[in-house]
This record gives structure tokens, C-alpha cells and sequence, in this order.
């Protein structure tokens, strides 16, 4: 019975449309991105491990999507439609609340990142890339999954607000996402671009993904540089999420 | 067996303590007291009344006794466990029906109260026969299966009382439990609150706007205003110190003797003639004071003075003081409209003419 809350919770989301959706949706884009990179004549001219990088990038970024705006309403949607104060008065913490949500957001990102292997197995086949390639998307994904997922519980706890802080969560989520999205390579190699990729958890997980699956350095060492930051950038995460969980407060109505 | 006599250690404590105790209790968020020097003591097994006008810090205070808000100074106790230090063991002991309580709206009640029961650490059979229990018990087993977004508000704070009885609680707090729920329903509830007080023991802690309500279950009443305690015991206790006299009604014969007796009459009284052969003296009683010198009588005083007066006493009564009076004698509100003169005729209103009631 520990862990009842998360059983309702990843219940519920099955139940719902919601969690059901993000699967579907998801084997749609896995299947779109995929049949485009093998079947699209300038597409399929890229190098196979490029092919996978932006597979790999793609089901990061939409497991990223997801996690974030399941945690913005998870405890603001409960403040809001007032389930919150009966939770509260039931014997678990408001730590234990607020970790068996993120387990059950993880677990949500664990069925999105199974349905995404077949897909990189058959994007990477004839090469030796498949184990690293479901290996590195796994790991980083899972590493910022819960990173943003403790960070957007947060803010929505803080908040009280789904509608604030998805738009907050989903805010900081794009300026951390554009360097590896959006920044051409020129403005990546200035100053400017590598600071900002020095100190961008995001940025390391792509970058690292793009060394495994396109420059071939696959093994842990050689990544530990940029793996370091992303568990550095989680574990302050878990700890923001741990230290505000300390005691939720019943306020009033203001 | 050490872990056997710690568990019976801590159910005999919370048998033999199902009270609530606060000292100086209070909170302030920013500059604003919500409460302020909160001191009360409810004996286990009382059903204890909270009044107070809205904004006076009723619910508050309950939020802090459940552990739900740290208070900013003071300290208090619930069936023995410190409200700050002990909050979760509190949390598993006592049930809350919160003023405006919140639903999972595609769950159905049944699934509702079981999905709460194994929050409290309740097995799952035990969970399931205990929500069909409860389900029957506040009316709702025939809608058991059926989706909570579909309730009414009446049907909404039924299932809330099933669930905060979910986990068997030994003391329970409410916040208006009867807000929204026809007169059927109100009944119902405040049958189930005496039954589980007069069976299990059961300490209630009960606020509420509805003064009937109160008056008619609670057997010790507090009234809070502006978070501070204005006073609390039973409704005796709270009459004396709002300083409200009972009232005696004397209605004797009306004669020209009578008449003459009742200009010296040695009580202080108001007199009216009500027509048909009978006329009303209202005598106020002296409120009970420590101080010996002040006049002292009562109703057998009363018919003494009329036998020896030879005033023919038609009836006699000593109606009850409402809880309202003290209520509004304490807070210093002005009445509600209930009370105030209607500017319809009772017969307009259909309640005194013989002509209504026959229709």
C-alpha cells in the first residue's frame, strides 16, 4: 500500500485519455521520423548514425514535452480541483506525495522510451550502434525526465497553478532545448554558443548522444564529461523538489 | 512483542486520550492573525460546537489541529500527539470533512473511498467492505458504481463524510458537514455523528453556521471571532457569561386585582395584555453571580409570589435561550434576516391563520 498513491496515479493516467494519447502520439512521430529518415531521398543521404542522433534527440525531446507538462498540473491540478487538503490528511508526506508523482511520470516515460526501441533498432541495423543507441537515449532520457519532472513539481506545488506552471516549466524547457534545436553549428563554436553549452544539461546530453551515434566514442569514460553535468543537474533537481516537499502548507484563500 | 506492546501502548493512548488540547495557538500569515491565543480543551468523547461569523479563524484553527498548517506560536494536542511534531500520527487517527471538499471526478464512490482507504494503510479487503459500509450508511450505495462528476452537491458531501470515516477515526473535525444537503440529509448526518459518538466514543469537533445544528448536537459550544477565543463551555456556561437572563412567561387571569398586583411586582418584567380573559408578564431571572447580595430567585419564587398574591396562574414556561442570542450577544453581529421582522403579515405568510392550515 506504499506505493497506492503512484498505482492511482499511472491508473489514472491510463485510464484517462491523457497518458494513453502521448503513447499513441508518439508511436506516430517514432513512425513518421523513421520511415522519413530511411525512405526521403535527401534524408536517407545522412549518415546512418546521424540518422539515429536525431531519432535519439526527437524521443529525448518529446519524453522531456511529456514529463513536463504531466508535473505542471500534478499538484496544482489537485490544489485546484481541491483533492489536495484530503491527500494531505491521509498518514503520507507531502514528500511521499510528491515523489510517487514523479515515479508515475517516470514510469510513463519508461512505456514511451520501450515503444522508441524497435525504432532505433531499425534505424541503426547493420551497424553497431543499436546497444549504444538504446543505451545513451535511455539513460540521458530518463536523467532529464526526472530532472524537469522534480523541477516543474515544483513549481507547480509553489505555484498552484497548472496554467502558470506549464507555461514556466515549459519556458525554461525551450531556452534549455534551443541550443541543441536551434543554434546553427557556427553559433555553437563562439564563445557565446560554448558557455552556453558548458552549462546546459540539455546541451551535454545531445552533445554526448551525437559523439556516441556519429563519432563513434561509445564508451562510458569517454563520456563521463558530459554525462556528469546532466546527473550534477538532475541530483540539484531531486534536491530542489526534496527540500520544498519538506512540509506542504494548507493556505488560505486568498 | 516489543513492537506488539508499542502498538497497544499506542492504541490504549489514543483510547484513553481522544481529546484536544491548545494553549495559546496561534497564526499569522503576513500581518494579519488568523488566530490568535487559541486556548481550548475538548474531554474526549464531547461533541464540541465551533462558531464563529466567516473569517474567524474556525477553519484554520481545524487546518492546524490536523497537522495541515504550522502554527506560528503555541502549541496543541490531539488525542495526546503534538500537533507539529506528531502531525502524521494525528493524520491517521482523525478524520477531516473539509468546508469545500474536492473529488476525482472519473473515479466512482466505491473506487473513491477505496483508493483513500489504502492511503490509510487499510488491506484491501477490509478497504472494500468497509466503503460498501459507509456507502450505505450516509445513503449512497445504490450510486456506488456510478461516475462522482455525475453527483450533486448534496450526493458530493455525503461520499466526503464516508471518506473521512474511511479509516475509522477516533476524533472527527468538520467544517459545515451539513452545507448543501436537503433537511433529510442534514438529519441523516447528524444521526450518524450521534450514533458514532454515543457507540464508538467518538470525539467530534464540529463547525458550523447552522446555530440549530449546533445547539442541538453539541454538548460544549466555543466562539471564536476574529481569532480570538470569546468564550466556551456549554451552553449554560455561555449564557452567564454573555450576561443573557432567562426568562420566565407567566400568563395569569386578567382581573382588575391582578392588575393592581402586577404594577409592584418585585421582579423586573414587562407586561402585556393578550386578550382573551389572559394577560403575559415576562420576568427576567438574575443572571447566577458569585455576588450574594445580588436578588436571587427563580420559578418557584414566581409561583409563590402569584399564590400569595392571588394572581391565577393560566400556564407557566421557562423557554429555552437560543443559541442564537448568545451568538449574537458575544459577537456583537446584528441578527440574521431569519430574525429580523418579515414584511409580509404572518398570514401573508401562510403560518397563523386557521384558513392556511386548513388548506
Amino acid at each position: 500500500m506504499a506505493f497506492q498513491l503512484y498505482k492511482s496515479e499511472v491508473s489514472g493516467s491510463f485510464y484517462s485519455w491523457r497518458g494513453a494519447a502521448w503513447i499513441v502520439a508518439a508511436s506516430m512521430i517514432f513512425s513518421l521520423v523513421a520511415y522519413l529518415l530511411l525512405t526521403d531521398k535527401e534524408l536517407s543521404l545522412l549518415d546512418q548514425g546521424e540518422m539515429l542522433f536525431t531519432l535519439g534527440e526527437i524521443i529525448i525531446s518529446l519524453g522531456i514535452i511529456m514529463a513536463t507538462t504531466s508535473a505542471s498540473s500534478a499538484i496544482s491540478a489537485e490544489i485546484e480541483s481541491g483533492t489536495f487538503e484530503s491527500l494531505l490528511l491521509t498518514p503520507i508526506t507531502a514528500r511521499q506525495i510528491a515523489f510517487q508523482k514523479l515515479l508515475s511520470i517516470v514510469t510513463t516515460w519508461l512505456l514511451l522510451y520501450v515503444v522508441s526501441i524497435p525504432y532505433l533498432v531499425a534505424v541503426s541495423s547493420g551497424t553497431n550502434l543499436s546497444i549504444s543507441a538504446v543505451f545513451y537515449v535511455g539513460l540521458y532520457g530518463t536523467l532529464l525526465v526526472i530532472a524537469f519532472s522534480s523541477l516543474t513539481i515544483t513549481f507547480s506545488s509553489k505555484l498552484k497553478s497548472s496554467k502558470n506552471s506549464v507555461m514556466i516549466s515549459l519556458m525554461i524547457l525551450l531556452i534549455m532545448l534551443a541550443p541543441s534545436l536551434f543554434f546553427a553549428t557556427s553559433l555553437k563554436k563562439t564563445g557565446f554558443g560554448t558557455a552556453i553549452e558548458d552549462i546546459n544539461p540539455v546541451s551535454h546530453a545531445m552533445n554526448s548522444l551525437d559523439s556516441v551515434l556519429v563519432d563513434n566514442q561509445q564508451t562510458l569514460p569517454e563520456q563521463a564529461i558530459h554525462i556528469l553535468p546532466v546527473v550534477i543537474f538532475t541530483i540539484v533537481c531531486l534536491l530542489i523538489l526534496t527540500n520544498y516537499t519538506r512540509r506542504f502548507e494548507v493556505k488560505p484563500i486568498e | 512483542m516489543a513492537a506488539a506492546n508499542t502498538e497497544s501502548l499506542h492504541r490504549s493512548q489514543i483510547k484513553s486520550n481522544n481529546g484536544i488540547v491548545t494553549s495559546n495557538l496561534s497564526k499569522a500569515y503576513r500581518d494579519f492573525k488568523a488566530v490568535n491565543s487559541l486556548t481550548l480543551n475538548v474531554e474526549p468523547e464531547d461533541i464540541f460546537g465551533f462558531l464563529g461569523p466567516n473569517g474567524a479563524g474556525k477553519t484554520t484553527t481545524i487546518r492546524m489541529l490536523c497537522g495541515l498548517v504550522l502554527p506560528s506560536s503555541g502549541t496543541g494536542k490531539v488525542a495526546g500527539f503534538d500537533i507539529v511534531k506528531d502531525s502524521v500520527k494525528i493524520r491517521s487517527i482523525v478524520g477531516l470533512l473539509p468546508e469545500s471538499s474536492g473529488f476525482y471526478g472519473w473515479m466512482n464512490a466505491q473506487e473513491h473511498l477505496v483508493h483513500f482507504a489504502l492511503l490509510y494503510k487499510i488491506e484491501p479487503h477490509i478497504a472494500k467492505k468497509r466503503a460498501q459500509d459507509l456507502l450505505e450508511k450516509v445513503g449512497l450505495a445504490e450510486k456506488a458504481h456510478v461516475p462522482i462528476s455525475y453527483y450533486s452537491r448534496g450526493m458530493r458531501q455525503r461520499l466526503g463524510l464516508a471518506r473521512t470515516l474511511i479509516n475509522d477515526p477516533k476524533i472527527i473535525f468538520l467544517d459545515e458537514p451539513t452545507l448543501g444537503l436537503d433537511p433529510s440529509g442534514q438529519l441523516q448526518i447528524r444521526k450518524i455523528l450521534l450514533e458514532l459518538n454515543r457507540e464508538k466514543g467518538v470525539t467530534i469537533f464540529l463547525s458550523s453556521h447552522t446555530l440549530s445544528e449546533v445547539s442541538s448536537l453539541c454538548n460544549k459550544i466555543a466562539i471564536l471571532d476574529r481569532g480570538t477565543l470569546l468564550a466556551q463551555g456549554s451552553i449554560g456556561e455561555l449564557r452567564k457569561r454573555a450576561g443573557i437572563s432567562q426568562k420566565i412567561l407567566v400568563r395569569v387571569t386578567d382581573t382588575p386585582e391582578a392588575r393592581q398586583q402586577l404594577l409592584n411586582l418585585p421582579f423586573p418584567s414587562s407586561t402585556t395584555n393578550e386578550g382573551a380573559g389572559l394577560i403575559s408578564v415576562k420576568i427576567n431571572t438574575p443572571i447566577e453571580s458569585s455576588n450574594k447580595n445580588s436578588a436571587n430567585y427563580d420559578i418557584n419564587d414566581i409561583i409563590d409570589f402569584c399564590m400569595k398574591k392571588g394572581l391565577q396562574i393560566y400556564d407557566i414556561q421557562r423557554p429555552e435561550i437560543s443559541l442564537e442570542e448568545i451568538f449574537f450577544k458575544m459577537t456583537g453581529l446584528p441578527p440574521t434576516l431569519e430574525s429580523i421582522d418579515s414584511p409580509f403579515s404572518e398570514e401573508e405568510r401562510g403560518m397563523k391563520s386557521k384558513g392556511a392550515r386548513l388548506h
